[in-house]
């Protein structure tokens, strides 16, 4: 940023921009303070769970992880300083903020080794992901909040999103070392009780603590989310973006075929593909990515054939693109908006298909914590006036499906360079 | 030395759901170099087809029938499998990626509508570095913001502001913008599709003033296509006259609107206002131009010319000398 506000346009459109937020700068004040506030009372709470976690060790990992968080901010601060000296380059600078980041991890090597010999593996990669996503939290809100606040509402919209997501994953990564009972331990106490001092979120039907299980319970769901959309956008945007483009016997084919998955209904063609495949995280992952590939090839391929037909596409043919050129460099970005739209849709949709699948068996075998497996065995003791087993699991379901969609609806006004304004 | 474009009975036909529709109908050209040919007609003639025609990109449904368009290189261009070799090249008879070397490279367009003839998701800066990158990719990037900066000052367009995205700009700037982007690689040819159209007068003004500054500091042939005659009567070197995909009358500017003699251009020319005849009454010409699907026997302006004969229904007159030292096509100097 620090380069741009030199250039008089850029300058006079920042100041023109500003001043209208000025007036609203109590509210933005007002925002800063609840996120603020928010990631201060979770992480309060994780290092009070932390105290009288089941294993012992909760304490040194919400520490470590946030000290881990807190370096890989202070080399995030060093970088920029060096970018704005001139000494690196942006490149160089996100490479040095990587190998530092590496560096810290093989560092932790020794600690986890000696604080817990036995699964030192285990709590060394507790470790690095959970204070890599510490570390993305807090140089996010440092270093992006300023700049996404400029963009106004939709800024503000990715920020939040960003950081429910984020806490969740960190949550879920440092999930095994701040419980206060193994999730998937049963009769751990009382059969049924709604939420009090000893179990504060109460425990289900099997005498698990439902506080465990819904800090725990996020895993498998966030890599099933994670890993469809992953295939769904690998999949989907090239075959769209080939197929309108060249148009022909390739598109008729492949939009058949689409058209033919888009026949049936999601959640029961999900379901009959894992039937097929069986249970497992990939293969869920698997299942949710056939059902939403069609939804990313339908909107790419419309907005294509919208924009190859434009003119700035045919002037850049005019002055010599290669059809790859304009393919990558014209077409595609222009219709990338819409396709992060999708895929917060998918992230969202996934979430719950994947706790869908899970409720009708097919997700996952029975030990493992899930909020899809809550779900299903709350539903059968809700009528017993149990409310608590599903209202808790539902809540974090809808949070993270909440925070993608809150994350894609910002991007999409944030990439699209129109929309700035 | 030939003449740098010479285009010999081009005839591009679109394939329609009522018919063929013949849009440029056995078209010759020629033009020198450093001169501005001014194509001129009412909508619907073939001039933007024709235009169209010598980049090779026709929209679809239309193809180019037959015909040769020699252009004359004066440098070898490469290409990824070899080189375009310097002298007369007919480029109807190069492959695409030939064809692809040289748009931009020596033949540039520059289209009708700048409010989106730019990519909206790319800085103004990107454009340049792209085009230049796309056709010279030795050149490192620095070097092409340098050029980049160097063109956009030539455009009365401060530098800085390569990093703006197009939206942030007016239609005149845009418009100086897509000139500059063909003016980047000094072409041979510039080809301007409607250039001032949907803009206003003022800054059609500019713009116009701003091409024929560039035109002598690059030494740049030019084909201006418009349906404005004034603007070509401040611009053109010499005027053609389309209607119906054919030329109709091609002669020096001056002579054009002086003794018009085609009876298709002297009815135009009464259409079109003179301050130096306030009084006159502006005329039009009745009827419309005969669909292009359905063509008519002989001459195309047959049903609207106040000088109709029965040699006129018989074939489409040919092009002949005239008094005022072009050439046109009308039976009605077939004698003199």
């Amino acid at each position: 940023m620090g380069k741009s506000i030199t250039i008089s346009g850029v300058f006079i459109y920042l100041r023109l921009v500003q001043e209208p937020f000025r007036d609203r700068s109590k509210l933005w004040w007002i925002v800063l303070g609840v996120i603020l506030g928010g990631t201060i009372a979770l992480v309060a709470s994780l290092i009070i769970l932390a105290a009288r976690s089941s294993s012992g060790l909760g304490i040194p990992v919400v520490v470590g992880t946030i000290l881990f968080g807190v370096s890989m901010l202070v080399v995030g601060l060093f970088r920029t300083l060096l970018i704005r000296q001139g000494t690196f380059s942006p490149r160089i600078g996100t490479l040095f903020l990587v190998g530092i980041t590496c560096l810290l991890g093989v560092i932790t090597i020794p600690v986890s080794i000696f604080i817990l010999p036995a699964g030192w593996f285990d709590l060394w990669t507790v470790f690095v992901m959970g204070g890599v996503a510490i570390g993305i939290i807090l140089l996010f809100l440092y270093s992006r909040y300023s700049w996404l606040k400029e963009r106004g509402s939709p800024g503000l919209l990715t920020i939040t999103g960003f950081l429910m997501v984020l806490a969740i994953i960190y949550m879920t990564v440092i999930s095994y070392w701040i419980v206060p009972y193994d999730p998937a331990d049963i009769n751990v106490g009382p059969i049924l009780w709604p939420p009090h001092p000893g179990f504060p979120l109460g425990t289900t039907s099997l005498g698990q603590d439902l506080l465990s299980r819904t800090i725990a319970g996020g895993g498998i769901m966030l890599q099933v989310a994670f890993l469809s959309v992953l295939i769904c956008f690998f999949v989907g945007v090239p075959l769209g973006l080939l197929s309108s483009f060249r148009g022909g016997t390739l598109d008729r084919v492949l939009s058949l075929i689409m058209d033919a998955i888009f026949a049936f209904p999601g959640l029961i063609l999900a379901i009959a593909i894992a039937a097929m495949l069986g249970p497992g995280v990939i293969n869920m992952a698997l299942a949710i990515a056939v059902v939403y590939i069609p939804s990313y090839f339908r909107v790419l391929r419309s907005q294509v054939l919208t924009i190859k037909e434009l003119p700035y596409v045919e002037a850049a043919k005019a002055l010599g693109a290669r059809d790859r050129d304009t393919m990558l460099g014209y077409v595609l970005p222009n219709a990338l908006p819409s396709i992060i739209v999708v895929m917060s849709i998918n992230f969202a949709d996934a979430v719950l298909t994947a706790a869908g699948l899970t409720f009708v068996g097919l997700g996952l075998p029975i030990d493992v914590a899930d909020w899809g497996w809550d779900l299903t065995f709350g539903w059968h003791q809700l009528i017993t006036g149990a409310w608590w087993v599903i209202t808790f699991p539902g809540i974090m379901i809808v949070l993270l499906a909440l925070g993608f969609t809150l994350v894609g609806e910002g991007l999409n006004e944030i990439l699209t360079p129109m929309l700035k304004e | 030395m030939p003449n740098l474009l010479e285009i010999h009975n081009l005839s591009v036909e679109y394939k329609t759901r009522l018919g063929i529709a013949r849009a440029v109908d056995n078209v010759s050209i020629t033009l020198d170099e450093n001169k501005t040919l001014g194509l001129a007609g009412e909508s619907g003639c073939g001039k933007s087809t024709l235009g169209r025609a010598i980049i090779r990109l026709v929209p679809y449904p239309g193809r180019i029938l037959e015909g040769e368009i020699l252009l004359n290189l004066d440098e070898d261009v490469p290409y990824e499998n070899g080189v375009v070799e310097k002298g007369q090249i007919n480029l109807l008879q190069l492959d695409d990626d030939q064809m692809r070397a040289l748009r931009g490279k020596k033949l540039a367009y520059i289209f009708q509508d700048p409010m989106t003839s730019l990519n909206p998701m790319e800085r103004i800066g990107k454009h340049f570095v792209e085009i230049i990158k796309a056709h010279e990719p030795d050149t490192p990037k620095e070097d092409a913001q340098v050029r980049t900066k160097d063109l956009l000052e030539a455009l009365d367009i401060l530098p800085e502001r390569v990093l703006d995205y197009p939206h942030q700009f007016s239609g005149g700037m845009r418009q100086r913008v897509m000139i500059g982007l063909g003016l980047t690689l000094t072409p041979q040819l510039l080809i301007a599709d409607e250039p001032t159209t949907s803009l206003d007068v003022i800054v059609e003004a500019q713009i116009l003033n701003l091409i024929s500054d560039l035109k002598d500091k690059f030494n740049l042939t030019m084909m201006l296509i418009t349906h404005n005659l004034g603007v070509l009567a401040e611009t053109a070197d010499s005027i053609a006259i389309m209607y119906t995909g054919r030329i109709m009358e091609i002669a020096p500017t001056e002579a054009l609107f002086e003794s018009p003699q085609h009876p298709y251009t002297q009815a135009l020319l009464q259409s079109v206002p003179d301050v130096r005849k306030p009084d006159r009454k502006l005329s039009w010409i009745p009827g419309s131009p005969p669909s292009l699907t359905e063509p008519i026997p002989g001459c195309m302006f047959r049903p609207r010319c106040p000088h109709a004969m029965e040699i006129c229904e018989m074939e489409p007159p040919p092009l002949i000398k005239s008094a005022s030292g072009g050439i046109v096509a009308c039976y009605l100097y077939e004698g003199s």
